[in-house]
């Protein structure tokens, strides 16, 4: 990068432009190029996992903004998930009955999973503008409740603004579970105005039949999008804010940054990404239930971030991707390992005794996480400072 | 229990113990957040898995060592029955609380105490996924033996008092006691309360600060047990090691120290039973699928308006 | 003309101990004034009451006419008044430059949407800072470490990027307390060039806490001294020296009849 192109008239322009829309084309780009090109190749099952890594790489990256940058310590962030995934069902699944009369697919090619069979649709439906609002509105009512969650770290810190996320989180789940049973008929839906549907979300049951829109296509572009987003910030006054605020909150004060106010963005930018992340699962299983999305979940980004590095986006990204294999080739190594021993003998699912010692054994061997603050790239030889 | 057709003091009546009963396991949970947290100032998060421990040994211990199950019915079980296995979970407990701190947390010491909590949050994890192991407890739920004869000892207002409550809600009361003799009248009690007020200077003045925090953990842990074995004996049904029952079981204990001021001893044993009844009379009274629900409102309401607890002091951070 | 910063009857008590009483200063721009007394004498509750870090039980503080009591450290900063942490308070893992880039920023108002579309704007304020921060690690002989991690810089450095990172929020007023703890005699004449320098090329007015005597004695010009939380003396360097209360103080003959506290 240089500045040169700024300087000299009209091209600047244009290269500003670029600069500014490039990480949104390199999204749709990545976007295009899992849902057209890896999609096919790898099959449905390996299609899958690419998606769930995916989402699992929103969700690390995000709470790395809360944990990593502001220095926070959240351990509820699937109670965001849950959010945005219960918002964008509600939107999507009476959303489609009132536009389309049934909660059925109503989309174009982006957001059909090849698995489901050929496609003879038109490129985008209604139906994608549809997902895209749910997604939105999803995050957005994540980034709300992230707001509230976000007050008490203004008084709160450590282990107490922990106990509070924890208890965030579990309140979100048992209101969730405790909504009213979902409408299944489209006359009932039309007769019900809107806000008493989003009361009617399923329950302890779950929010079941939502339309499937998720597909390699969104997930990436979000993924994308969330990479560049934590980046940029990290490079910039708006995240040397938060992570001013992580080194020291005294210091970051006197030095003029408004921590209560950063710290509130934290964790609201975060919901808002967690939220979407929800949105996205939602619409790949075609259900969402609190009950899934406890405390386990929370800890298993937590432990994402930790590993990964407190504060490094490549960290916590590869510590992501890492963990969402680990469990399918341990399955895979137990497994045939299994085959050949008597059924007393059996391995048992050593996921978790696996990820639990991983977390004690990093504490005290190298307490910063993988990364630390610093990013896969940082590595590279020193050079001389970057021009801005 | 059917509530609508209860006549309204028989229903009090019966919330009131029931909420005593939970109370007292939550009291004895407190306990060993609040002894943990006043001396190395951070939330030992594993600690509610101790409590399932504690739980899971007594069936164990009862089950499958002394082979109790069904003895109840088939001509009774012995009196030693319930010390035997009290004492059992409490010492093996204590073991595993020991470890704990020596293995995990004694290498912290001058960690950050983020780090100390998610080290704790793994040893939570570890603990409750090797209780799933098929060659621990295996992750199925249990069914607890009966050690006491379903004997009724009194009636309250009508309300039927068996001999299982009178000892989940005495047993509390009297290690209670004991820990207070302890704490206030004890050299090593001395010595608590010494490190838990300034660590340095208990160190200068010769009290020797590791031994003190293995003593706390033992303490602590044993107390889990205990809070577990009753847990057991009263609710007969045990959750698999790893379900989300135990979990909340202990948030809820958690819930009890901070509401009661974190690092207090008898605000601990004050917020255990503060928070049972109000769990209990919010089942009753208001909606029961809330139960959860109104422990957390009160712990974020507490750390706001009162971080320091009912019974706690603030202290100014010094710059 | 009135003083540039003014503090009258600044008090605060810490339960019984009452660590600043009726504390009066009039700094008048360009000055560069001094805070001295035993350890223990209120010098960095002081700072913590300008800065707002501890709110005053009494008293009144003015930037140019303008009140900072009770206002929350991050606006006092943007008044104008920055300060150095006795123990230093250096943003251990991010990298020096980050350090004074952080202190850099205090004017600009950073939008999210700016910063992830990186727009013009952004870009040019990003600038700025780049500018200003290259510049003031110029001026302390930091530039050649810029992208160190600060817990990596020796102690000296360390001082020097504490004193950096505070004058680049721009401030009107600069308080140090004691940047000559823990240097050796060469680094302390060093330190006393770089404050006149400081003044003279950044036009701050400057407030001194200092516990080396030939430090402060030598570069300012007036000095106020504390004792128990009182006022003592004030004066210049040779009235405050020759002050006979002063010497009291520091030589602790009559600290022994004096319960804690009870100043005056
Ligand atoms: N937050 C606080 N709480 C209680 N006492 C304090 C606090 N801050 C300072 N003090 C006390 O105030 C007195 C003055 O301290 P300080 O201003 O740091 O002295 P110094 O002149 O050495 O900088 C000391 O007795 C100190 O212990
Ligand atoms: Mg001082």
């Amino acid at each position: 990068m240089s500045a040169a192109a700024h300087r000299d008239g009209p091209p600047a322009v244009w290269a500003h432009a670029w600069r500014s829309g490039a990480p949104l084309l390199v999204a749709v780009g990545v976007g295009l190029l899992m849902h057209f090109a890896v999609q096919p190749a790898v099959g449905a099952f390996k299609a899958r996992v690419l998606v769930d890594i995916g989402i699992n790489v929103i969700l690390a990256v995000s709470l790395t903004l809360v944990n990593g940058f502001t220095g926070q310590f959240s351990i509820g962030h699937a109670g965001f998930m849950a959010l945005g995934g219960y918002a964008a069902g509600a939107l999507s699944y009476y959303g489609s009955y009132q536009l389309f009369g049934a909660a059925a697919f109503n989309g174009g090619v982006l957001s059909w999973t090849a698995s489901q069979g050929p496609f003879h649709g038109p490129w985008v439906g209604g139906g994608d503008l549809l997902f895209v609002a749910a997604c939105l509105v999803g995050g957005l009512v994540a980034a709300g409740a992230g707001y509230l969650v976000g007050l008490p770290s203004l008084r709160l810190r450590g282990d107490y603004l922990a106990i509070v996320t924890l208890g965030f989180g579990e309140i979100v789940r048992v209101v969730l579970q405790s909504t009213q049973t979902q409408l299944s008929q489209a006359a009932e839906v039309a007769a019900t105005p809107w806000p008493l549907l989003t009361l009617k979300l399923g329950g302890a049951l779950g929010f079941i039949g939502l339309p499937f829109y998720t597909t390699l296509f969104w997930v990436y572009l979000a993924v994308a999008l969330t990479l560049t987003v934590a980046i940029r910030l990290k490079r910039s006054s708006y995240g040397r804010a938060f992570l001013a605020i992580r080194e020291d909150e005294v210091a970051a004060e006197a030095l003029g940054v408004h921590t209560t106010r950063y710290k509130v963005r934290a964790f609201v930018l975060a919901a808002f990404l967690a939220g979407v992340a929800g949105a996205l699962y939602a619409h790949l299983v075609g259900s969402i239930n609190a009950g899934e999305l406890g405390f386990q979940k929370s800890f298993e980004v937590v432990i994402m971030v930790v590993l990964g590095g407190m504060g490094s986006v490549s960290g916590s990204t590869l510590a992501a991707i890492v963990l969402t294999l680990l469990p399918e080739l341990l399955r895979t190594v137990t497994g045939s390992v299994n085959t050949y021993l008597p059924p007393a003998y059996e391995l048992p699912d050593l996921r978790m005794i696996i990820y639990s010692l991983a977390l004690i054994l990093m504490m005290i061997l190298r307490p910063q996480g993988f990364f630390g603050l610093r990013e896969i790239w940082d590595w590279r030889v020193r050079r001389r400072p970057r021009p801005a | 229990m059917d509530t609508q057709s209860i006549d309204p003091l028989m229903k009090l009546v019966q919330t009131l113990l029931d909420g005593f009963a939970v109370g007292g396991m939550y009291a004895l949970i407190a306990l060993g957040y609040t002894m943990v947290y006043g001396i190395l100032k951070f939330i030992n998060f594993a600690h509610s898995d101790v409590f399932t421990l504690g739980a899971w040994v007594s069936w164990g211990l009862a089950a499958r060592a002394l082979r109790l199950e069904g003895a109840a019915d088939a001509g009774g079980t012995p009196v030693w029955a319930v010390p035997v296995v009290l004492l059992g979970a409490m010492l093996l407990c204590g073991t595993v609380g020991f470890l704990i701190e020596r293995l995990a947390y004694k290498p912290l010491r001058a960690a950050p105490r983020l780090n100390v909590l998610i080290t704790a949050i793994g040893v939570s994890l570890l603990l409750q996924n090797v209780g799933q192991l098929r060659v621990v407890f295996g992750p199925y739920p249990k069914s607890m033996p009966a050690l006491l004869p379903d004997v009724t000892l009194l009636y309250v207002a009508g309300v039927r008092v068996p001999v299982v409550d009178v000892l989940v809600i005495g047993l509390p009361l009297v290690l209670m006691l004991g820990l207070e003799w302890l704490i206030f009248r004890t050299r090593v009690g001395l010595a608590m309360r010494a490190v838990s007020y300034n660590t340095q200077t208990a160190a200068l003045m010769g009290v020797n600060v590791n031994r003190v925090i293995s003593f706390t953990f033992v303490l602590g842990s044993a107390l889990a047990a205990a809070a577990g074995f009753l847990y057991a004996l009263k609710y007969v049904g045990l959750k698999q090691p790893a379900d989300t029952t135990w979990v909340m079981l202990g948030l809820k204990a958690f819930v009890a120290a901070v509401v009661g001021g974190i690092g207090n001893v008898r605000g601990a044993m004050l917020g255990g039973f503060a928070i049972g009844l109000l769990e209990f009379l919010g089942v009753a009274y208001l909606e029961p699928l809330y139960r959860d629900v109104y422990v957390f409102a009160v712990l974020i309401l507490v750390l706001l308006l009162r971080p320091a607890g009912i019974l706690g002091r603030a202290a100014v951070e010094k710059v | 003309m009135t003083p540039l910063l003014e503090v009258t009857r600044l008090s605060i008590a810490f339960g019984g101990l009452r660590a600043v009483q009726d504390f009066n200063l009039a700094l008048a721009a360009g000055d560069l004034q001094g805070l001295i007394g035993p350890n223990g004498a209120g010098k960095t509750t002081v700072f913590n009451l300008l800065t707002g870090v501890y709110r005053p039980d009494a008293g009144e503080i003015r930037l140019a006419g303008r009140r900072l009591d009770g206002l929350r450290p991050f606006q006092i900063a943007r008044a104008g008044l920055a300060r150095t942490f006795q123990a230093s308070r250096l943003l251990a893992d991010l990298s020096v430059a980050d350090n004074v880039r952080v202190g850099a920023q205090l004017r600009t108002r950073p939008s999210l949407l700016g910063t992830v579309l990186r727009t013009r704007r952004h870009r040019a304020t990003e600038g700025d800072i780049e500018a200003r921060t290259r510049r003031l690690l110029e001026t302390f002989g930091l530039a050649e470490r810029c992208d160190e991690l600060a817990r990596h810089l020796p102690y000296g450095d360390q001082r020097r990027l504490e004193m950096a990172r505070a004058l680049a929020t721009q401030p009107r007023v600069l308080l140090l307390d004691e940047p000559a703890a823990g240097m050796n005699p060469q680094e302390k004449l060093a330190l006393r060039e770089l404050i006149r320098r400081v003044r003279r090329e950044f036009g701050v007015t400057i407030l001194l806490i200092e516990h080396d005597m030939s430090v402060v004695m030598s570069i300012c010009e007036t000095v106020t001294v504390l004792d128990y939380g009182v006022t003592i003396a004030r004066g210049t360097p040779p009235e405050v020296q020759g002050d006979p209360g002063v010497i009291e103080a520091y030589l602790g003959v009559a600290a022994q009849t004096r319960g804690p506290g009870g100043g005056a």
